[in-house]
């Protein structure tokens, strides 16, 4: 035996990037956090070759479950060609082999920022969040110490206050996006900055999704068929944005979250977010046999 | 496919960090050289943020990103991220340091004595404009001491524990391959020291003075005294698998210990230390080090708050990516916005409160 034979092959870094003890660390961490939906685990978080507070957090978690056979759609703001999605979705193939997709369809690792397909994804696909505050306090507790006591406690009197004081002073929750959501109840958690619009689609979906945050170092994780509930007072039903008449003017659907695009003349015109999706309608509309999945909304209401 | 063809950033997104690129020019070993001889500083100052130790990565780093620090920083710690940790290094002791040049502002003298080394605190700060007349400038010859300093300085917070000024060593030993690393683990709070310190290590040299001036001028608790300021070479020593003990060369490394009032009979002290020469972050980050531990919950001065903040990858990361499409977030944001704004005209619209209450029933629910 010669101790060559003991040894892999030299290589400059090691497969996806992460080198094992990183990645061994995150299952671990992914594990956790599924064991324990919506509670933000800590992990070291390494550096990565982009800046942070550019999906580093998901991208470290897209490193550590792509493998050759992976199929990744990375997507910033629903568009698969912006500038960094196209960034990580270059970099996460050059790392692993893994095939690129636009097709929500085809994904089975589906990296975002700010936004949940419109498709509604299968038990066998992962939705992997950036997440860029992971946590949902800080707006009432900006010190993590005591942020964490009061998830310890479930004490999350002064989230609610602040909602309540929003709809008194405003007449309506004022949340934009990162609606705070109570998950599986008991851990309230911040769902990344996708508009209330996706919030219901992580309600007992049947796909898996994880929420990380690099440079905050957490991750946290909402397991299939897990209750997300949007926190809401009983008589001030959860409402998402008025986009269900929304037209695409570009695609000509209706029913999606929309863009909104100010004109010279002033007034504005919508396109859809999903921007893959507007493209299949488009190919569609022309003739092409395009496979358009299912989705969570139906005229504008929540359906699945 | 018009839709994607109207986007089309990607192109020009190249083209915009080939500009970046151009304006640099050709990289070649000889300005990588160039930068190392000629900012040793500079490098210092990239190296002991990055937490890697090596003058010629630190020197590529600077001329690919032209100087441009935190780029320079983040290139390194990705570089530095894929390598394998081989082993962990003797902990240095003070008085085994080839120390160079060691001052303290507690005393009038020390034992082993002060050593001022190279130095620009007592200098008058002239640009030196003849270089342009075509006078180069050329540093006059140091006059060597008629007896030189001696390479190793005993520690003066020794000499203080021995006196019974200072109190005596309470932190628990950690074997070697024990030590705490915070590049594999997270910093949570209350950090523990070794975290603490290796924090303020690699934590960014402006965003350590700025805190560690506020804590200065007032609004921490301690008036740091310069206890002991060290410009030092340190042998690294690892252990070889066979488990002989061996140098695997120097690097540079400061320290500062600062001290403050007296606390139980004994002087405080706080410190800190860091790869490379950098003596301004080391006294900040030391003078934060000793206003943690009555630093009020949530002040600038409480570790939670300066560790978090001085951290220049991520804060720099962070600020950067608000260049990154929000039409998201912000479409959600008008969308609130608007239907509050209809509903406070609607609200005006029924000024009597009968009106009112009936407007709110027949509204869409919320």
């Amino acid at each position: 035996m010669t101790l060559a034979s003991l040894t892999k092959p030299w290589a400059a870094t090691s497969y996806g990037f992460l080198d094992a003890s990183a990645k061994r660390e995150l299952r671990r961490k992914m594990l956790k956090a599924i064991a324990v939906p919506g509670c933000q685990m800590p992990y070291a978080s390494r550096e990565v070759p982009m800046a942070r507070g550019w999906g580093t957090g998901g991208l470290q978690v897209t490193l550590t479950l792509v493998n050759p056979q992976s199929t990744i759609k990375v997507i910033d703001q629903g568009a698969d060609d912006g500038v960094n999605a196209a960034s990580i979705r270059r970099f996460i193939s050059r790392v692993s082999g893994a095939a690129e997709t636009w097709d929500t369809l085809e994904a089975s690792i589906i990296q975002s920022r700010h936004r949940v397909p419109e498709e509604t994804l299968a038990a066998d696909q992962i939705l992997v969040l950036q997440v860029p505050n992971p946590e949902p306090l800080r707006g009432v507790e900006p010190n993590m110490s005591i942020a964490r006591q009061m998830h310890a406690d479930a004490d999350y009197g002064r989230l609610w206050l602040t909602l309540y004081e929003q709809m008194v002073r405003k007449g309506r929750i004022m949340q934009g996006a990162a609606y705070p959501s109570l998950v599986n109840g008991r851990h309230v958690m911040t769902p990344s900055p996708i508009p209330r619009w996706d919030v219901p689609k992580l309600n007992m979906a049947q796909h898996l999704t994880f929420l990380s945050a690099g440079r905050e170092k957490r991750l946290h994780a909402v397991p299939p068929f897990t209750r997300v509930e949007p926190l809401v007072f009983s008589d001030r039903p959860y409402r998402v944005e008025d986009h269900a008449e929304l037209v695409c003017r570009r695609s000509g659907v209706a029913g999606y979250f929309m863009n909104e695009i100010p004109q010279d003349q002033g007034g504005s015109v919508f396109e859809i977010s999903d921007s893959n999706l507007g493209i299949k309608a488009i190919r569609q509309a022309e003739g092409e046999v395009v496979a358009i999945g299912t989705t969570w909304y139906r005229n504008g209401e929540y359906s699945a | 496919m018009a839709y994607v063809a109207t986007r089309g950033g990607e192109k020009a997104i190249e083209q915009a960090e080939r500009l970046f690129r151009q304006d640099l020019g050709t990289i070649d070993i000889a300005r990588v050289a160039a930068i190392r001889q000629s900012m040793p500083y500079l490098i210092d100052r990239v190296m002991g943020e990055a937490s890697l130790y090596d003058e010629d990565m630190a020197a590529l780093a600077l001329a690919q990103t032209g100087g441009e620090l935190s780029e320079a920083v983040l290139v390194l710690r990705a570089w530095r991220t894929t390598q394998p940790r081989l082993a962990v290094a003797a902990p240095l002791r003070q008085e085994h340091l080839l120390t160079q040049r060691r001052i303290s502002a507690a005393f009038k003298d020390i034992p082993g004595g002060q050593i001022l080394g190279p130095t620009l605190d007592y200098s008058h700060r002239v640009l030196a404009t003849d270089v342009f007349e075509g006078i180069p400038y050329h540093p006059p010859a140091v006059d060597a001491a008629a007896r030189p300093a001696p390479m190793r300085q005993p520690s003066l917070a020794d000499w203080q524990r021995q006196q019974g000024l200072v109190a005596p060593a309470t932190e628990p030993q950690v074997a070697r391959d024990d030590i705490p690393d915070l590049t594999r683990e997270p910093l949570l709070f209350p950090a523990s020291r070794a975290h603490r310190l290796q924090s303020l290590a690699r934590a960014e040299t402006g965003g350590v003075l700025a805190l560690g001036y506020a804590a200065m001028r007032g609004y921490g608790n301690a008036h740091p005294t310069v206890n002991e300021l060290r410009l030092a070479e340190a042998e690294v020593v690892v252990r070889h698998p066979c488990g002989t003990e061996f140098s695997a060369g120097r690097v540079r490394v400061c320290q500062a210990e600062v001290t403050s009032k007296e606390k139980g009979g004994f002087l405080e002290l706080g410190f800190a230390a860091s790869f490379g020469w950098n003596e301004v972050k080391v006294i900040a980050a030391a003078t934060l080090d000793l206003n943690s531990a009555e630093a009020p919950l949530g002040s600038p001065m409480h570790e939670e708050f300066y560790l978090y903040h001085t951290e220049s990858v991520e804060a720099s990361g962070f600020c950067i990516h608000f260049k990154l499409p929000h039409y998201v977030t912000f479409q959600s944001v008008l969308d609130a916005m608007r239907d509050a704004k209809a509903k406070a005209a609607a609200a005006d619209a029924h000024d009597d409160d009968d009106a009112l209450a009936q407007a709110r029933q027949t509204e869409p629910a919320e």
